[in-house]
């Protein structure tokens, strides 16, 4: 009876005790944020997780009162309104002005931060949407075609009239620092969506790849509908469309993205751009070429951006486009990662490498 | 010398001891690797970033809540998938959700959303600032762990 009493006690002990242990692989924080103008979603996992997540969000809210164009008391708001003298920057914008110039370059001109004006023209930054007169978008096209920072030892100046937005940038260039909080909280994996810039940082519990939706843009107005499913790994995804933010007006509508080109919304034809980037060892600043890259292909269009992808082997991303006319066309590298939706109704092409 | 000591018994009160440890291990260990008592679906508020409410989804059916964030009001109730709002042209199925049934935000996207019904859907209304969101429930390994745009 008493090794009978023993083996029960032991019983007793392992089933209440190994209940109770957490596994640190396991163990999960999540927590939401509202900043950059988006509903944020930060989900840690690992023994450090909680002080994990909220050193992401103090690295979100750091960036954001540093760059945000609505703050005044904000950098960029200060170089916006310092009339063209010249001010000093911290090491986040400075970085994000460099990288702002050369995806400029890169691209044509299809990036371009001096859009500010036009998009305050518009009502995109204020939320007071109206349609600009061709002759206000004409004066302002000259501001933002004619932009260029001027650099010196003591700091950075803006041309007269000239100011700057980093939206298109700024949630890329964060999603980069966050990976740097991650590695240093020592996080196995973690899935953060900084408002459709995803981040997918290692793998889920048990080995598989995330699944990330993108966002059916013919029906916005469904909480589960998607176009198709990535698989993503310790990789970076972001996606860009005309249907995130728009207004209607005797009965067109008018979307956030403007081209530099015309001063309107982009018409290329295309409902949104998606680019995925590694974020692992070596794979630097990606999550920044991944925002910067969806605005400016969005507005390039289907030929053009795929051409862009060929040209510039430089910077190593893969694309999934969906077009206004029913087609997903995704590039070679996600051949396996990608799975389309079928009751999306859409087509699937691979595009020609 | 040391006397030897006396010869134990087992009597019936040391059966029924060992019955009452054994059972309320098993009872412990069944709450725990159960997660406690929530089985369903729980949706968590959040204001501002902070969280503000977090209930089992099967409460809403007795009454709506209505929240204040940021100067607007919002009053989330229980729907069915497909049924929650004019827009939402989904075919209902029977799966209970949520929806912000009213709102008198700006943009009105928080209401034109329609109901959200498995865990990690979102409602966010960024005018007042305001996140429902629903977590736990039966994890779906063919469910989407982030959404693009």
């Amino acid at each position: 009876m008493k090794r009978l009493t023993a083996y029960v006690l032991l019983l007793a002990l392992l089933l209440t005790g190994c209940g109770g242990s957490v596994d640190p692989d396991e163990a999960q924080e999540s927590i939401q944020v509202i900043a950059m103008d988006t509903a944020m979603l930060i989900t840690t996992y690992g023994e450090r997780s909680p002080a994990a997540a909220y050193a992401c969000e103090d690295t979100i809210r750091d960036l954001e009162a540093k760059l945000s164009r609505t703050d005044p008391d904000s950098e960029v708001s200060r170089l916006n309104a310092a009339g063209g003298a010249v001010l000093e920057v911290g090491e986040d914008l400075g970085v994000l002005l460099d990288a702002a110039a050369y995806y400029q370059f890169t691209t044509g001109g299809a990036f371009n931060i001096a859009i500010a004006p036009l998009a305050s023209a518009w009502g995109f930054t204020e939320d007071h949407f109206r349609v600009p007169s061709q002759e206000e978008i004409s004066g302002l096209l000259k501001l933002v075609n004619g932009f260029s920072l001027q650099q010196t030892p003591e700091g950075v100046a803006l041309g007269p009239g000239q100011s700057i937005d980093l939206g298109a940038i700024a949630k890329g260039y964060a999603a980069d620092k966050i990976v740097q909080v991650l590695q240093e909280y020592e996080v196995p994996r973690a899935n953060i969506n900084l408002g459709g810039n995803v981040l997918a940082y290692g793998t889920r519990p048990g080995g598989a790849p995330w699944r990330v939706g993108i966002q059916d843009p013919k029906r916005t107005d469904e909480p589960n509908a998607f176009a198709g499913v990535l698989e993503l790994e310790d990789s970076f995804a972001v996606t860009s469309g005309g249907y995130q933010r728009y207004f209607e007006e005797n009965g067109k509508r008018y979307h956030h993205i403007l081209d530099p080109a015309t001063g309107y919304p982009a018409d290329s034809g295309l409902a949104s751009v998606t680019v995925v980037a590694d974020c692992g060892e070596g794979s630097g600043l990606s999550g920044m070429m991944c925002d910067a890259l969806s605005t400016a292909l969005f507005i390039m269009g289907e030929e053009t951006a795929l051409d862009f992808r060929r040209n510039w082997s430089g910077l190593p991303f893969e694309l999934v486009l969906i077009t206004e006319d029913g087609r997903v066309v995704a590039t070679g590298g996600l051949a396996d990662r990608f799975t389309l939706d079928e009751s999306s109704g859409y087509t699937y092409e691979e595009a020609a490498s | 010398m040391k006397r030897p000591l006396p010869k134990l018994r087992p009597t019936a009160w040391d059966g029924l001891v060992v019955l009452c440890v054994a059972a309320l291990a098993v009872a412990l260990a069944a709450f725990q690797w159960q997660g406690g008592s929530s089985q369903g679906l729980t949706a968590v508020v959040s204001i501002d970033g902070a969280e503000a409410d977090r209930f089992a989804l099967q409460d809403l059916l007795k009454s709506p809540r209505t929240y204040t964030a940021s100067g607007y009001t919002l009053e989330v109730a229980a729907a069915l998938r497909g049924d929650a709002s004019p827009l939402d042209h989904v075919k209902s199925n029977g799966e209970l959700g949520l929806q912000v049934a009213h709102s008198d935000c700006p943009t009105q996207d928080c209401v034109r959303i329609g109901a959200i019904t498995r865990s990690g859907q979102s409602i966010v209304c960024l005018p007042a600032r305001f996140i429902l969101r629903l977590e736990g429930g039966t994890p779906d390994p063919d469910s989407v762990d982030a959404v693009l745009g």
